[in-house]
């Protein structure tokens, strides 16, 4: 392993940063912005898997006609909660990880701009996430799909618990984004290592740059929307009630206008975690950074301008239907331009196949089939024989599975030395990565076929002789290998943070910021702030790149010692947090609950905005 | 060599998938495939999902053989003596490459814009007007200009234009039947339309038709049957739909009391007998439904065949092997059970019938007691094919059980367990003769009178 010199000295100190406080309380505590990113992660995959098991019994389910291995109430609160899980609870949370441990390291600064808000936001996801999961023990999970529509979630038509847990659900989870996008908006923008113009900053903290806009633009609409539904179910309102004359669309306008931008959300932080795997493996800078800067951008701002192609089949007109998709079909432009450019920046390149790479590639290759079939509806009268079947589903999935998830495997094998201090193990990872290649490639192609075959989606069952069993039952045993993948992962990545080898600073040799501290980082991340003159500080930086580099990397003192200052450990972002969520609850089980929880919550933030940060400077 | 090596562990598992899928292809038909289209909005659609394919094939290609190529020919060998030349960017390369999904695009977007006002355009006159309103979970469709109101099941004439006039009951529902042309949603307090032409060449065939919006528990089954007919089996199918049903005429010619007996009594055993008509027998049917006795000869070639020589009435035959697949397949619950050797008289069933909740929810045309809205029309009940919105095939033994406890058969609908002691998986609790139970004599009894409704 290409190890670059460790300083003899530091090996010791390779898994001791955590150790010295690795206390229950100090987790609890913690506004490290590492420490919480190392939170995020493991809650997101947990969550993860949470909503694998829920996929693995809708295959099962649906592995033969007229299966019945669950009931279709519980049927549909699967399908339901998978998607919900899989965007609201793994994927947003595991990009969140990585903004959380990357960004302060990427654009060298010593934490985020508001660590306390961190932490609150961490919470109140993890609050969230147990809310919204914990329903489906009890059979009354949501069940009105993660889309929602009205008016199938309006009293009338859903008149028990499932939806009410969905609605307050993800307006708890909102708090948690919103919050979290403003505090990294702030960071990106004011805590910049001198040096570190916008034009030098790593391609994963530009996509996670622009995926905070979209989420303080996004969001805001869902929660509208939200709000709507929850003032019709609670307190008599008629914003979607059919009976008082409401049009069902204006759900699915306000819906997809969050929803569409949602879709990036989820796959551009993947796009940049790619961005840094592909240039670290191929020994290159990346190739065309402007144009990528520019296409990411261009995709979030056309990501609002195209909610309807969702929409082709509720009938909006011809001029409606042309617009929503011409635009549509632009965004395959820069879309099309990231991929060249990726496959440029290993042109000539020295490309290593390690775990990481091995992902990043099948991002491209996989995600690549996603936008093709993308651009297929994105034509209207196409669309009409496509929307709502498992052409849909193969689709999304090579987006999201093939696109985010390829994207994240490749960025955990990639930092997992920065995290942990040990590196993952290669021949468990390839195992992982050519079990999860196979599996995901049999799981969601044969749903090209079902779905123009005509199987609609979101069906409990379907009857035999239809023309659709063997693409089932094939989808059924992707989805089972997919199950061996991911526990080849899990043991590998919990075995690994015990017994891995010892990484170093730099296991890969990269070139950008975060390569040049120890791993794990020490708590205040470099012990002399850089000053950074490249966009490859370690590769192509001048002396004085190499001289903070050498500083960083061997520090062993502690934050005293280097009087760096640190803000203080607290518990209240997560009583806030807390009282906030009880104050939701009491919406659902007891009235009262609802003022102990904002008497809580106005208390603790009052304790928390009295209390300072951090000691004083001396 | 290594390379290749590595390129073959690549390549074989893309060509295992493939051969599969292959494979999958020879081995069975698609009853509900996009790809044969038999109307010219789905020839429309087809034209450009063709030219998507294509288009995508291509693209799917070079990209990814440009990607694999890459990969292998700039592997490390381990060899190299120096870092690799730290290119930063090509600015006529990334015009170029930025050029060229835009011209690709304009292939697709010209014809596309083409085929949307094409195929929204106003629909032409004197095409036969069809009002769809979707329910929970099932299908209303009425035919205005020949007052027909019938559920789950269209007829339409080969070679006729038809504009289907799409409103919502309830929740969003899509309607959508793939090898006659798109989906169009269903939707509350909106009216839409789709229109297109069943090509007129055809022979008369069955064509599986599905809601394809989530509209809650059963959505999976709302399902329903297009029937493309010859003009003349449309029109004799017509003559019979308009007529009121078959026992119109006794229920008129019945005194009063009778017909509003109390709710769940004893059956009646006066004003039954010889004139009771048609008796059924019925059984619980076993497992998957199997071709039986009902099995009539496929339609014959329809050339030449003349209108007046169709008697009103006619019905598309069930059972022909070659539409098997619109035929449910699906088993019933194992735990449901119907008493063996009971003969159902439908005079006394429809007494039964008119004196039960039935009449709440149900019309049947001739039948002055029974015209609820809630529920699917049933004048003619006994013409169509399936039950349940497409569920189950409409005989005597399955609707008799649909009857008995239709909550168990298909999950969360409106129409109650009747069965007298079973399981009403809403209520959960059994059914008390007091909430209107029925004894499984009275079920016959209701089965023979539906069943005489052709």
């Amino acid at each position: 392993m290409a190890t670059t010199a460790v300083p003899t000295h530091a090996a010791p100190h390779a898994a001791t940063a955590y150790d010295e406080h690795s206390g229950i309380w100090s987790w609890l505590t913690t506004v490290d912005h590492k420490r919480i990113g190392v939170l995020y992660l493991f809650t997101a995959l947990s969550f993860f898997v949470i909503g694998g098991l829920e996929a693995e019994i809708i295959r099962l389910q649906l592995q033969g006609p007229n299966g019945h291995v669950v009931s279709a109430e519980l049927y549909n609160q699967l399908f339901t909660m998978h998607g919900t899980t899989m965007i609201f609870l793994a994927v947003m949370p595991l990009s969140a990880a990585f903004f959380n441990f990357l960004i302060p390291l990427q654009i060298g600064a010593r934490d985020v701009a508001f660590p306390r808000l961190n932490a609150f936001s961490y919470w109140v996801y993890l609050f969230g996430g147990i809310f919204i999961t914990l329903p489906i023990l009890f059979n009354v999970a949501p069940n009105g799909g993660w889309f929602g529509y009205a008016p199938l979630t309006t009293k009338p038509f859903a008149p028990g618990l499932n939806i009410d847990f969905w609605v307050i659900g993800l307006q708890i989870l909102g708090v948690s984004s919103l919050a979290a996008a403003f505090n990294f908006i702030t960071t990106i923008i004011n805590l910049r290592a001198p040096g570190m113009t916008l034009m030098r900053m790593p391609m994963f903290t530009w996509m996670s740059f622009v995926v905070q806009f979209l989420l303080v633009l996004a969001f805001p609409v869902i929660t509208i929307a939200l709000v709507f539904l929850l003032f019709d179910r609670f307190f008599g309102t008629q914003f979607y009630e059919i009976a008082a004359g409401a049009d069902p669309l204006l759900w699915q306008h306000l819906f997809w206008i969050f929803g569409h931008p949602e879709v990036y959300i989820l796959v551009l932080p993947a796009f940049g975690l790619v961005s840094e795997v592909l240039p670290t493996f191929s020994r290159k800078p990346l190739f065309g950074y402007p144009v990528m800067v520019y296409s990411g951008m261009l995709i979030g701002v056309l990501g609002f301008g195209v909610w309807a192609h969702h929409m082709f089949a509720v009938g909006m007109g011809p001029i409606g239907d042309s617009v929503f998709s011409l635009v549509t079909m632009l965004i395959a432009i820069p879309t099309g331009v990231k991929i060249f450019n990726w496959i440029a920046t290993m042109v000539q390149g020295q490309v290593r196949l390690t775990t990481s790479m091995m992902f990043g590639i099948g991002l491209i290759g996989l995600f690549t089939i996603g936008g093709i079939s993308g651009v297929m509806h994105s034509s209207p009268p196409a669309d009409l024989q496509q929307t709502d079947t498992y052409f849909i589903v193969a689709h999304f999935h090579y987006v999201l599975f093939g696109g985010s998830i390829m994207g994240i495997f490749a960025g955990i094998y990639l930092y997992f030395p920065k995290i942990t201090g040990r590196l993952m193990n290669e021949s468990l990872g390839k195992i992982h990565f050519w079990v999860n290649f196979v599996g995901m490639n049999l799981t969601f192609f044969p749903m090209h076929f079902s779905g123009m075959l005509g199987m609609p989606r979101r069906i409990y069952t379907y009857d035999s002789g239809q023309g659709w069993d063997t693409f089932n039952l094939e989808s059924s045993i992707g989805a089972y290998i997919l199950a061996i993948a991911t526990l080849v992962f899990i043991y590998n990545f919990l075995t690994s943070r015990k017994r891995g080898e010892i990484a170093g600073p730099n296991p890969w040799g990269a070139g950008t910021l975060e390569w040049s501290i120890p791993s794990p980082p020490p708590e205040y991340n470099f012990a002399v702030l850089p000053t950074v003159t490249s966009r490859y500080p370690l590769w192509e930086g001048d002396e004085r790149d190499a001289e903070s580099a050498r500083i960083n990397s061997q520090e062993g003192k502690t934050a005293d010692e280097l009087h760096i200052v640190l803000p203080y450990s607290t518990i209240k972002p997560m009583i806030v947090a807390g009282s906030m969520v009880i104050m939701f609850c009491g919406l659902i089980f007891a009235r009262p609950l609802i003022f102990i929880g904002a008497a809580s919550m106005v208390a603790s933030l009052y304790s928390w905005l009295l209390s300072p940060l951090e000691p004083e400077h001396h | 060599m290594k390379g290749n090596s590595r390129l073959r562990q690549i390549l074989a598992p893309g060509l295992i998938i493939m051969l599969g899928l292959a494979f999958a292809a020879g081995a069975q038909t698609y009853p509900n495939t996009t790809f044969q289209p038999h109307s010219e909005l789905g020839r429309a659609i087809d034209f450009l999902w063709n030219r998507l394919l294509l288009l995508g094939t291509i693209v799917f290609v070079l990209v990814e053989g440009a990607l694999i190529y890459v990969v292998f020919r700039y592997r490390r060998t381990g060899r190299e003596t120096s870092k690799p030349p730290q290119t930063h960017g090509h600015a006529v390369l990334e015009v170029i490459w930025t050029m060229i999904p835009a011209f690709i695009l304009l292939f697709i977007a010209v014809p596309t814009v083409k085929i949307i006002f094409q195929t929204q355009a106003k629909v032409a006159a004197g095409a036969l007007e069809i009002e769809v309103i979707g329910h929970q979970w099932w299908w209303e469709f009425r035919y205005p200009q020949y007052k027909i109101t019938t559920a789950n099941e269209i007829y339409l004439p080969v070679g006729r234009t038809v504009n289907f006039k799409l409103n919502s009951n309830d929740v969003i529902h899509s309607f959508w039947t793939p090898q006659l042309g798109g989906k169009r949603d269903v939707i509350a307090n909106r009216t839409n339309y789709i229109w297109y032409t069943p090509d007129s060449t055809m022979k008369s065939a069955v064509w599986n038709g599905f809601c394809t919006e989530y509209c809650g528990t059963s959505h999976a089954k709302m399902r329903f049957r297009v029937f493309t007919v010859q003009p003349a089996e449309f029109a004799s199918w017509v003559a019979g739909q308009q007529k009121p049903a078959a026992y119109g005429a006794t229920v008129a010619s019945l005194p009063a009391g009778q017909a509003t007996a109390p709710a769940g009594g004893e059956p009646k055993t006066s004003g039954t007998g010889a004139e009771g008509g048609r008796s059924v027998a019925i059984e619980r049917p076993r497992g998957a439904f199997v071709p039986g006795a009902d099995t009539i000869a496929a339609p014959s070639p329809t050339s030449g065949v003349q209108l007046a020589s169709l008697p009103a009435g006619y019905t598309f035959p069930r059972n022909v092997a070659e539409f098997d697949y619109a035929k449910p397949h699906t088993p019933i619950p194992a735990d449901m059970n119907f008493t063996k050797g009971l003969t159902g008289s439908a005079a006394r069933g429809m007494q039964t019938y008119s004196s039960a909740a039935c009449i709440g929810c149900h019309a049947i045309a001739g039948n002055p007691s029974s015209v609820g809205n809630v529920g699917p029309n049933l004048t003619h009940i006994g013409s169509r094919a399936t039950l349940g919105a497409g569920s189950f095939p409409n005989t005597p033994a399955y609707l008799a059980l649909w009857i008995k406890n239709a909550r168990k058969m298909k999950p969360g609908i409106l129409m109650p367990t009747l069965g007298l002691n079973e399981y009403d998986p809403q209520l959960k609790k059994p059914v008390e003769k007091a909430m209107g139970g029925l004894d499984d004599q009275q079920i016959a009894d209701i089965v023979a009178y539906l069943s005489s409704l052709k």
